[in-house]
């Protein structure tokens, strides 16, 4: 590494619960390489400026999704996010939006977590099978209707990019609910009905106003405005067909 | 200080982790189990698996080929027991993601696709994409979710166990979001950790693969097994490390030099063609590959990349709708970390530390020699990997060994009455304050990244894919002199919610005790195998000394006693390594012998 | 006693953080101009059912100048508001397949916005034809 590092400002927002009334930005100067991510960036700080520097992380290959944050007020993923991109500016890197703080870059993921034990994320079978009978069939053209929304890697980007999650933490929210959708959507499974009670409830789909962003900060490609809206559709056929008289095809 | 009593304790909720857990809930829903991880359970470093899982299911497929390649490709160092064990339910267990909901890739009649693996005779590898870790470990989780007996405590750090009278009883974790203390009681303990490669500097792994469980193990006396076998991968990105799967020589890509010419051939992998061809080129064993790209970078013909020296991995002639539809994280890795698309231009590679073979002793079913305390998973030495684990036999082992560990350690749960509260909160109560000392020292001299800096890069240099005695021996002191500069490490963060500075201190100290168990085992072990290769006057295998597992035992305040332990051969004698043309050679004499025979 | 202390940030002005929400206002905003549009439409058709003078005075008072601003400003409006639209249909269907292949969201857009220019323009046509 014999070339000469160019430096950029990093400038976080800090917040420490036991020292800070508030949140407040705090800027550090950062060395780099080309191939260096903003997360690596704020690795150089806390090993070598300021280890009192708090934030997730793990894989750095975008697949774990704890490195969540708002760079320069876009929600993205640390390790995807490369400090080249930025530079001569500065870098501003916040906790992700509509969560609550816990501190510095760490928000308070336990809504999420509540959210997505609520919809029942696993396989009810339809037709239950012993291990000895082998797998279920499943052509490629089913899997394709889960694979792109049973991608999502819990990183949150997008509720930090949906303002009705922030207005109303109620709203199950994009993630989750693209989540419901795969398992409604597989052909394995057998609890859609319960699940579309969820859908139909005052924090379901209906929450939604099709701002579309958390599709647009996904780095999956999850689409979780569409799991959203397909489920808008589904939910009005469930309240039409709700007035049908019952049992009449019985 | 806070205490959950619970009847099975698991740390750790990766895949091994989380399929004990739901082992345990469905052995007996009566009984409590903790699942206790450092990060939300979908973090664990599982996620980042990319290639496939085995288990046999092809018609022309045997367990015997896969036991036959389990144990050539671990160089005779597996439990021959526990491999038969092992492959008999490896394809059980992925039917059993299936039932899940894990969305394996599938053919067009609707059965789960397979493809071929380095190693492998056979296709055999069962895959979701280039992203089956991903899908194993949220399948995993997911599921979990199901079991109202599985209560989980996230983010909780794992600082110490709690052992008495010859007994594990539980383990001392620390809720990160609040830095209190919290005894979580237990009459079984499963540790869950996965392995250690932030050991060394160039390495796959993610910011938490620091050894955890197999340090707490280590120091309460339990002896880590075969440390010295550290998997280097030959395909990861120069610099970062991050992997970039077996799958893609799977698929049929082939890995050339600077000369553009495929070097594995003059490796006794060869010929070279015709391709893609099982057991041959760069479907030979992740050891020998990577032993390959040292020797060509000695001999000066790789390529220079501005990370470092590399080999070109080219998928091009694959297509970009197969490469798009097959593997398409690495498509995406590719073009984001390096700006390199995949279907128009090869891929810089080197190999980096990438597994752990070895780690905390336990028998056949999980149990290790201190009564109550169970090991699965990367962090465990079942024995299955011996000096080389096969691509695609790990994540079959979370599945496998998890269960078993989850059954095993639910009946030694119903079989004992829980200890005595007052003991174990004492022994509490001095974990917690050995903890707090780390963060309450007043002032420190040494730095956290300068340790765990000069560790890594000394390991690097004394455990690389070839070692010398001098070279071992120089790691050795290095680590004995910072495992006791290690006592002066500061931590400036003096609070309590989420001082990661703190954890990262007692994670350095986790590391320093692996490393050191790794470079003593390597240092003694005067043999090449596997992934342990001498270039000091040890470069052959040598059977009739070393033919035996090394422990690694823990001495306080001192270097590691080593000592060795016997290795179960059933059915397989040890024999030439072979691959390629040779290989082919090697299996057509092994059958001719056994027909003659009968 | 917990030290957490979680810090709840507001969500005042949230709309102009990022560019993305400012268009997403205006796309709801437009939604308005939309509904203003069909109140003219239904005004003159009020005036229709009570004869021929009152319809007349509606078509003078449309030939107005300030009436022919206020529709410029509304056909400017409804543009971007079909715009807009058609950017979220893709986000509202199951996915599409043609000939095996997923329909990417471009081309349904694509297709939503060129069936609309050619719906008006032979509207347009027609009324032209029409009125001639």
């Amino acid at each position: 590494m014999n070339e000469t590092h160019k430096v950029i400002a990093i400038e976080v927002l800090r917040y420490r619960p036991e020292l800070d009334e508030k949140p407040f930005f705090q800027t550090y100067q950062v060395p780099f390489t080309e191939e260096m991510s903003v997360l690596q960036g704020l690795l150089y700080i806390k090993d070598e400026l300021d280890g009192t520097l708090s934030f997730r992380w793990s894989c750095r290959m975008a697949i774990c999704g704890s490195c969540g944050a708002m760079i320069d007020g876009v929600p993205m993923l640390g390790c995807h996010t490369f400090l080249r991109d930025y530079y001569p500016n500065k870098v501003r890197v916040e906790p992700l939006a509509h969560f609550p703080i816990e501190r510095d870059l760490v928000v308070g993921a336990d809504d999420f977590i509540g959210k997505l034990e609520r919809i029942k994320p696993y396989i009810v079978p339809k037709e239950p099978r012993t291990l000895a009978e082998g797998e279920y069939l499943q052509t490629p053209a089913q899997l394709e209707r889960i694979l792109q929304f049973s991608s999502c890697i819990n990183c949150m980007l997008c509720y930090a990019a949906c303002p009705q999650y922030g207005l109303d933490p109620a709203f199950i929210g994009p993630g989750v609910l693209a989540l419901l959708h795969r398992y409604n959507a597989d052909s394995r499974d057998a609890a859609r009905a319960d699940r579309m009670q969820l859908v139909n409830a005052e924090e379901g789909v209906w929450s939604c106003t099709a701002v579309g962003y958390c599709s647009e900060v996904c780095p999956k490609g999850v689409d979780p405005a569409n799991a959203v809206n397909q489920n808008k559709t589904a939910s009005a056929a469930d309240y039409f067909l709700h007035w049908l008289p019952k049992g009449s095809g019985k | 200080m806070d205490v959950f009593k619970a009847d099975v304790a698991i740390v750790g909720a990766g895949g091994a982790g989380l399929r004990a857990a739901i082992a345990v809930a469905e052995a007996d829903p009566s009984l409590t189990v903790a699942l206790i991880s450092k990060v939300y359970p979908m973090r664990s470093h599982t996620v980042a698996a990319e290639g496939g899982s085995a288990g046999v299911v092809q018609a022309n497929d045997s367990l015997q080929h896969h036991f036959d390649d389990t144990v050539t490709g671990g160089d005779w160092l597996c439990e021959q027991d526990t491999v038969d064990y092992f492959v008999a339910h490896c394809a059980e267990e992925m039917v059993q993601l299936e039932h899940w909901g894990c969305p394996w890739s599938r053919k067009d009649d609707g059965h789960v696709d397979i493809r071929a693996f380095g190693g492998m005779k056979i296709e055999r590898t069962w895959f979701a994409a280039d992203k089956t870790g991903f899908h194993m470990l949220h399948t995993l989780f997911q599921t979990s979710i199901k079991y109202p007996s599985i209560k989980r405590f996230d983010e909780h750090f794992c600082c110490d166990l709690i052992v008495d009278d010859g007994r594990c009883h539980g383990v001392l974790a620390i809720e990160i979001g609040t830095g209190e203390f919290r005894l979580i009681q237990a009459k079984a303990v499963i540790i869950a950790t996965g392995g250690a490669g932030r050991v060394f500097r160039q390495n796959t792994n993610g910011g938490i693969v620091t050894g955890d469980g197999m340090a707490l193990a280590y120091r309460y006396g339990v002896p880590l097994r075969d440390m010295e076998f550290i998997q280097y991968h030959p395909t990861c990105l120069p610099g970062s490390g991050l992997l970039i799967t077996e799958a893609c020589r799977g698929e049929g890509g082939i890995m050339v030099n600077k000369d553009g010419h495929r070097y594995l051939q003059d490796y006794g992998l060869g010929p070279a063609d015709p391709w893609p061809r099982k057991k041959a080129m760069e479907l030979g064993p992740r050891d020998r590959l990577c032993q390959a790209f040292w020797h060509e970078e000695q001999n000066g013909r790789t390529i220079a990349t501005a990370q470092g020296q590399a080999v070109h991995l080219d998928l091009r002639h694959l297509g970009k709708e197969k490469l798009h539809q097959r593997l398409p994280q690495i498509c995406e890795m590719a073009e984001a970390f390096l700006g390199v698309d995949p279907v128009y231009a090869p891929i810089p590679v080197r190999p980096a530390v990438h597994y752990t073979m070895g780690g905390i002793l336990v028998d056949t079913k999980t149990a290790s020699p201190l009564p109550g305390l169970y090991a699965a998973g990367e962090c465990s030495s079942i024995g299955i990997h011996g000096a080389n684990r096969l691509g695609s036999n790990s994540l079959a082992e979370l599945c496998v060994f998890g269960k078993v560990a989850g059954s095993e350690a639910a009946r030694f749960a119903r079989s004992i009455a829980a200890a005595n509260s007052t003991t174990i909160e004492r022994q509490a109560d001095a974990a917690r304050q050995r903890a707090m000392n780390v963060v309450s020292r007043s002032k420190g001299s040494e730095r956290i990244s300068v340790l765990r800096n000069e560790m890594a890069l000394s390991m690097e240099r004394g455990c690389g894919i070839y070692r010398t005695g001098r070279d071992m021996q120089d790691t050795c002191d290095k680590i004995d002199e910072l495992k006791l500069r290690y006592r002066d490490v500061e931590v400036g963060d003096k609070s309590s919610v989420w001082n990661t500075e703190w954890l990262l201190a007692i994670e350095l100290g986790y590391l320093l005790d692996v490393a050191q168990a790794i470079v003593y085992s390597a240092l003694n072990r005067k043999e090449s195998r596997g992934a342990h290769q001498r270039l000091d006057g040890f470069d052959q295998r040598d059977d009739a000394n070393y033919l035996k597992h090394s422990l690694a035992h823990y001495v306080d305040a001192g270097p590691p006693r080593i000592d060795y332990g016997p290795v179960a051969i059933t059915r397989s004698q040890p024999g030439t390594r072979a691959y390629g043309a040779a290989g082919e050679q090697a299996e057509r004499d092994r059958k001719r012998a056994g027909a003659a025979h009968e | 006693m917990s030290a957490r202390r979680p810090y709840i940030r507001s969500m005042d002005g949230w709309w102009r953080r990022d560019p993305f929400f400012i268009r997403y206002m205006i796309r709801e905003a437009t939604a308005l101009l939309v509904v203003a549009y069909a109140a003219v439409l239904l005004l003159g058709a009020i005036r229709l059912a009570q004869g021929e003078s009152a319809y007349e005075r509606w078509l003078a008072a449309l030939r107005s100048p300030w009436s022919l601003a206020f529709h410029l400003v509304l056909f400017a409006g409804l543009v971007y508001h079909t715009w807009s639209w058609f950017q979220i249909v893709p986000k509202t269907m199951p996915s599409i397949s043609v000939g095996g292949k997923k329909l990417q969201p471009a081309v349904i857009t694509g297709t939503g916005l060129v069936a609309a220019a050619f719906v008006s323009l032979v509207l347009l046509l027609l009324l032209l034809f029409i009125g001639s």
